[in-house]
């Protein structure tokens, strides 16, 4: 509190100013910064070319009254003093912090968007587990700082400033947001990714695409001047059921341009799908990845993606898994005889449409 | 195989049930107490079963002419038996061995084999005889046996076989002596104990043998009729040269571990001076030497015999010559050495079929019908050639010895292939692929908008040229598939290729298991298989991480799959009070574990199946016997009622769905045991 005390003597040069409606230099001062765009830097000079104070010394005091009061933080920029403005409701939650939490508050905020793991934050404060328990539990609650899982070291929680974003090394990329994976944003995003490399790695073959049975039979059917084409149909000896021309089947496509993680990326971000997000090579490198594991994508080479085809549209598993003991809920119990066995076995006895021996 | 080698318990089980499926309840008795007890004396196998001396003996000898069981030999004081566990599970394959060959070499060779499986180890005299039967038998029963319906040839070779083992025992030496009082009589045992379940085995050999079609008299009969001695020599010539008999030695009838101890031993004396090695020189120097002489022995198993050509044009010139052995005349001393020869399927090269078979089925659904027959094609090629799928006795390289050199005779090029498949009219070279590929290759017209080719090509009309250009496209996506099919090895005018038959092994095997944890845990099980699989040692954190998705997510999956035995965790306590809550919790995936409990829940599996078909028969056992009965048999409409009809093709179909589901089962076992050796865990 003794610093808060500290920075009261401001009422007292209220008088030397005069007139009730005049504010103190202090506020005037605040109010022209605040006037400028938000989290902007001001260097002395910005300062006193604001004209508030007439002499450098007041300025110098005003200044100190303001990071008293914590409406202003004092930092620094290549070696040169600059201020930062604060909401009026951070500089008055901040007053009422005490000196410990007003401690690890200055620690918090100096490590800026990276945060601070609590371990490294109680290292450079030097106070006990307990209190930097009480006063990070407090600071939160107050809503100055906020705490993040780190996606690097998944332990360890890491300490930021409320109103920052975390830093995507604790943060993670666009795929997170809070610590958490954003389930619908990677579907969406999958889905789009999947289609754009089946499109670059695949072409869709119509049933028809070479049909040279109907060919052969028009030009013979020209020739012969348009003679019966029941007559000509069996000499055409066709050894396959004519595709249907509105089947078609989906085959890799003749030496693609094999998308990879960067290509897509690219891509992705000169389409403006997630707004606001970029997507960095890694990012997409991770999505990618997590695709060949849901059997979507397959790796043709180090670097390169392209879809997963099936020829077969039938799934069947193996001998094992598609008889009945290899989805069988009691196959750790059942045994030779008794009560669970082949011979009383409920699941052959559907899977045969025969009848079990009643236990 | 010493992968088999390590039986376990369902392992026995499973080949007990197969042995008295198809060879009757003695046998399986013997061979249920090897199962139980191991390697065993006669004397052992007496005190730990309820047979008496003779029973056991009659069922030592079924087994070993089947090759069920190894014996010690006679030198030792004591003849021990010990089962063969390859060719014990080698049963269940008959139906899809006589399948394989008859794919390749037609039904003729098929037939051949199938008479060796029924068999067991064959003097080919005995063989010869038993489809061109000497003179003594009346004419047309001899006829009837030689050439036509599976039922009565099965009969006569059975008796001929086992006549033959009688006569040959100086040959192959198969027999131990202390059985030789068991051998006169092993003809009634094979041909069926006299005993009314007798007349039945042979059907019952049916069973499991032909594929779940029970008769196909009209096919098996006119193709597989074998017109001249020599067409029958010249098949067995051919089927051991391509590996698929193999020559009966007496080393054959040892074990793997006194295999192991006598080799061992000729290579200390010989290599070593007649020193137990001590040092790791020395040692080493002794591994290597009885690895060469394993492979020696073995590379003399599969040598082909010279077969004297004696121009044998008909049956009579034959018979002159090797003297009618039925007739009551020991082995003639004119009949010729191969005649004496004792042949037998080789187990290995079934596999490597298999192996075929799978890999075609693979590409099919992966990459389309003709992209696979360009596959099968290049396999094919090469499986001839292919002894085994993997050598257990391979020199312990230094280095993985796919880098440097590559046998010549392993490459395949797209012309091979395509001059291969022009052949077939039928087949459309360019299904499959992209259209620009049809225009890049015929330099024809161009492809629409909608994909349709312009200028529309009769694919059967393509030159030879564009033809191997289509197959050297399907050869291209068979190597760009993650499965790496195959692999570009060098230019030689053409791309040559080879495939990496270990490397495809592998994927296949962590294929089977996806598929397994698919069927059981959908896709989410998959993934996080496939994510630990990529990346090892986990935890739930970085788990989330590859996933991408959040931690109570996954949890449920871990944990199924952890019970399952596909995954393994492992808790780390980061301070000495071991609290739960403070511990590292990492799980990871070991793909031999997972393929062990796959493989071993398999033959669970298999067991159950041949369980069941057990009971379905049992419930409509007096059915059977009744439509077996001789006057039933042909007349089953007027002796059986409507319901009984309807019942028994019931039971048929349910057999043969059952046996269905065994031989896919069969063919996971292959893929898990048989194309790839154990696999170092992660
Ligand atoms: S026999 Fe029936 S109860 Fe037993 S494991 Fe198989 S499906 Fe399950």
């Amino acid at each position: 509190m003794a610093s808060a005390v500290a920075s009261f003597p401001a009422p007292k040069d209220e008088p030397a100013v005069d007139a009730d409606e005049v504010v103190s230099p202090a506020e005037a001062l605040y109010d022209k910064c605040a006037q400028r765009p938000a989290g902007q830097i001001f260097f002395q000079r910005d300062l006193s070319n604001m004209q508030v104070a007439e002499t450098i010394t007041q300025l110098t005091s005003i200044l100190q009254e303001l990071c008293d009061r914590h409406l202003l933080k004092l930092m620094t920029l290549e070696g040169e003093p600059c201020w930062k403005l604060r909401s009026r409701s951070d500089a008055d939650k901040l007053r009422r912090l005490t000196p410990d939490e007003r401690l690890l508050y200055h620690h918090i905020d100096q490590v800026q968007a990276e945060g601070i793991w609590s371990k490294a934050l109680r290292g450079r404060t030097n106070v006990t587990q307990q209190t930097l328990t009480k006063c990070l539990k407090s600071l939160e609650s107050k809503d100055l700082v906020q705490s993040v899982m780190s996606v690097k070291f998944p332990n360890r929680k890491m300490y930021l400033l409320k109103h920052l974003k975390p830093s995507e090394d604790i943060a993670g990329g666009p795929w997170q947001s809070e610590g958490d994976f954003d389930v619908a944003l990677i579907d969406t995003i999958s889905g789009i990714v999947a289609q754009h490399i089946e499109n670059e790695t695949c072409i869709k073959v119509p049933g028809n695409w070479n049909d040279y049975e109907q060919a052969i039979a028009q030009k013979k059917a020209a020739v012969q001047g348009m003679r019966d084409m029941e007559d000509l149909a069996p000499a055409v000896k066709p050894y396959r059921p004519r595709r249907d021309p509105n089947t078609s089947r989906l085959v890799h496509r003749n030496a693609p341009q094999y998308p990879t993680a960067a290509s897509v990326a690219d891509w992705l971000n000169s389409k403006e799908i997630l707004r606001g997000k970029f997507v960095r090579e890694e990012d997409m490198e991770q999505l990618l990845e997590m695709m060949v594991l849901d059997n979507r994508l397959e790796k043709i080479s180090g670097t390169n993606y392209r879809t997963v085809l099936t020829a077969t549209d039938t799934k069947v598993y193996n001998g094992f898994a598609d008889a009945p003991c290899g989805n069988c809920p009691v196959f750790d119990l059942c045994g030779d005889e008794g009560e669970i066995s082949a011979r009383t076995c409920v699941y052959f006895g559907q899977w045969l449409e025969t009848e079990s021996e009643e236990i | 195989m010493s992968y088999t080698q390590r039986e376990t318990p369902i392992l026995a089980e499973l080949c007990t049930f197969l042995v008295g499926d198809v060879y009757g309840e003695l046998a399986a008795r013997v061979y249920s107490v090897l199962a139980r007890h191991g390697r065993q004396s006669l004397a052992a196998i007496a005190r730990a079963s309820y047979l008496n001396g003779r029973q056991i003996k009659y069922g030592l000898v079924i087994l070993l002419q089947q090759h069920l069981i190894f014996h010690s030999g006679n030198d030792g004081p004591l003849t021990y038996y010990e089962i063969d566990w390859e060719n014990s599970y080698g049963i269940v394959r008959f139906g899809k061995v006589t399948k394989l060959v008859e794919d390749r070499y037609g039904p003729k060779a098929a037939n051949v084999m199938s008479n060796l499986l029924a068999l067991g180890h064959t003097r080919i005299a005995d063989l010869k005889e038993a489809y061109f039967p000497p003179e003594t038998d009346s004419g047309d029963e001899s006829d009837d046996g030689a050439t036509n319906g599976a039922g009565s040839k099965r009969k006569r070779t059975n008796g001929a076989g086992v006549n033959g083992s009688a006569k040959t025992n100086g040959v192959a030496n198969g027999i131990p002596s202390e059985l030789d009082a068991a051998k006169p009589h092993t003809s009634d045992l094979v041909n069926g104990d006299g005993q009314p379940n007798g007349v039945h085995k042979p059907s019952k050999v049916d069973r499991l043998t032909h594929n779940a079609a029970p008769e196909e008299p009209g096919r098996d009969q006119g193709d597989s009729d074998m017109t001249s001695v020599d067409e029958l020599y010249n098949l067995i010539q051919r089927l051991i040269e391509h590996g698929w008999i193999r020559t009966v030695t007496e080393t054959q009838y040892l074990s793997p571990g006194d295999i192991h101890d006598m080799l061992y031993q000729e290579s200390i004396e010989q290599d070593n001076h007649g020193i137990t090695p001590t040092g790791a020189k020395d040692k080493e120097t002794v591994n290597r030497g009885t690895l060469r002489r394993k492979r020696a022995m073995r590379d003399e198993w599969s040598s082909v015999p010279t077969f004297v050509r004696r121009g044998r044009a008909n049956g009579s010139n034959k018979r002159i010559k090797t003297n009618g052995a039925a007739g009551g005349s020991a082995a003639s001393s004119a009949s010729s050495s191969d005649d004496d020869l004792v042949i037998r399927v080789n187990p290995e090269k079934i596999a490597v079929a298999m192996r075929t078979e799978q890999l075609v089925h693979l590409v099919q659904q992966r990459l389309g019908s003709v992209t696979a027959r360009v596959y099968q094609t290049m396999l094919r090629m090469l499986e001839s050639q292919t002894p085994r799928c993997w050598d257990e006795w391979s020199e312990p390289s230094d280095e993985p010895s796919a880098e440097n050199g590559v046998d010549l005779r392993f490459l395949v090029t797209a012309r091979d292939v395509a001059t291969k498949l022009s052949r077939d009219r039928d087949l459309d070279m360019l299904e499959g692929l992209d259209p620009n590929v049809a225009v890049q290759i015929t330099r024809k017209g161009h492809v629409s908008r909608t994909n349709v080719w312009t200028q529309p090509t009769d694919p059967s009309k393509l030159s030879l040229e564009e033809k191997t250009k289509a197959v050297d496209k399907h050869i291209q996506m068979l190597a760009e598939d993650p499965f790496h099919f195959v692999t570009w090895h060098s230019r030689a005018g053409f791309s040559q290729w080879h495939i990496e038959f270990g490397e495809i092994a592998k994927q296949m095997i962590q294929n089977e298991v996806e598929n397994t944890v698919a069927a059981k845990k959908g896709s989410l099980g998959v993934k996080l298989i496939r994510a630990l699989k990529k990346k090892g040692k986990l935890d739930e954190r970085a788990t989330c991480n590859v996933m991408m998705m959040s931690a109570p997510d996954i949890r449920g999956v871990v944990n199924d799959l952890t019970l399952q035995g596909f995954v393994q965790t492992q808790e780390i306590p980061k301070h000495d009070r071991r609290e739960a809550k403070t511990s590292l919790h990492f799980v990871w995936y070991d793909r031999q574990r997972a393929r062990e409990k796959l493989l071993h829940d398999t033959y669970k599996g298999m067991v159950r199946i041949l369980q069941r078909i057990a009971y379905e028969r049992e419930k409509v056992q007096f059915l059977l016997t009744k439509a077996e009965r001789s006057d039933v048999v042909g007349n089953e409409e007027k002796w059986l009622s409507k319901g009984e009809l309807d019942a028994l093709r019931k039971w048929k179909e349910v057999q043969e769905k059952l046996l269905l589901q065994l031989f896919r089962e069969d063919d996971l076992v292959a893929t898990l045991r048989d194309f790839h050796g154990p696999l170092v865990s992660a």
